[in-house]
């Protein structure tokens, strides 16, 4: 009975590893086309880490926990850090170029515009602050 | 497709009920008691005939009251998501059956495809059942009548408000 239970265990925990690869593999596909649109938003290199945060006007979660977060971020480290603000309704086209599937989704781009992180949902500032000293 | 009327859709309601659906579901399998499996089924089954989320109880009794999880508001078609849930008690139906007559890896599998679905629209914001939805209403199939609000994939978590 035991051991019965534990190879359904292991099967479970194995089936969910398998799943939080194939989510690994679809935020690496994220950063590539973050990565190849990345330019566009700038007209040269920005020498600074930026964010590029998608969001919408009726996101209650952007409104309560991420654009806080962000605000703080930016209080925190001021000149250092660029946040670029993207409102999904006004710009589908960069959504979708982005591969934003939901809001907030933030992306981290090192100073050299490389893609380096995406967070789909809600990234709290110690998980953002982490990211970006990993830059 | 953008002059259909939508609805106030509680998406934190949606979520919690997709939750409860794979913790129950995998504690199912994990102690290889299928009337757990029934016991999500009924749940399901009774949520799609009061046109509710099944475990949606729980959210508004306990999880939104305590603060645990807060609303999340979205104009959308309530409908999809009604058959996406039918479609998870008709499977979740059907493994209950199979694994009650002997039949364990159907029985199962049929739960894990649950388990799966419920995962991608908790955890990747893309609803199966409701593309499964649009997709037949764009065939003409009767009692398939809405289309994805403005500006949204169908099957994806709506974006934004689409009367505003």
């Amino acid at each position: 009975m035991n051991s019965d239970i534990l190879l359904r265990l292991g099967l479970t925990l194995g089936i969910i590893g398998l799943g939080i690869f194939a989510y690994w593999c679809i935020n690496q596909r994220l950063l590539v086309k973050a990565q190849n649109n990345a330019p566009s938003l700038f007209s040269s290199l920005p020498n600074k880490p930026v964010i590029v945060y998608f969001t919408t006007p009726d996101c209650i979660p952007c409104k309560t926990v991420q654009r806080p977060a962000l605000s703080k971020l930016s209080g925190l480290m001021g000149d250092k850090l660029e946040v670029v603000e993207i409102d999904a309704t006004e710009r589908p086209d960069l959504a979708k170029q982005w591969g934003v599937m939901s809001v907030p989704t933030t992306f981290l781009l090192n100073a050299r515009g490389e893609a380096r992180y995406v967070n789909n949902g809600v990234a709290r500032v110690e998980k953002l602050m982490e990211q970006l000293q990993t830059l | 497709m953008t002059s259909q009327t939508l609805q106030k859709v509680d998406h934190s309601a949606l979520k919690a009920n997709q939750l409860f659906i794979i913790a129950f579901s995998i504690l199912a399998f994990i102690l290889g008691q299928p009337i757990l499996v029934a016991f999500v089924a009924l749940v399901m089954g009774i949520g799609a005939a009061l046109r509710t989320p099944g475990f949606g109880i729980v959210y508004k009794s306990i999880l939104k009251p305590r603060g645990w999880m807060k609303p999340d508001v979205l104009d959308d078609n309530p409908e999809p998501h009604r058959f996406s849930q039918i479609v998870g008690f008709v499977f979740l139906t059907a493994g209950s059956v199979a694994l009650f007559s002997g039949l364990p890896i159907l029985g199962w599998t049929l739960t894990w495809i649950v388990i799966a679905l419920a995962s991608l629209n908790a955890f990747g914001g893309f609803c199966v059942g409701c593309a499964v939805y649009y997709w037949l209403a764009r065939l003409n199939v009767p009692g398939f009548g809405k289309q994805p609000p403005a500006g949204t994939f169908p099957g994806m978590k709506p974006k934004a408000s689409a009367n505003v």
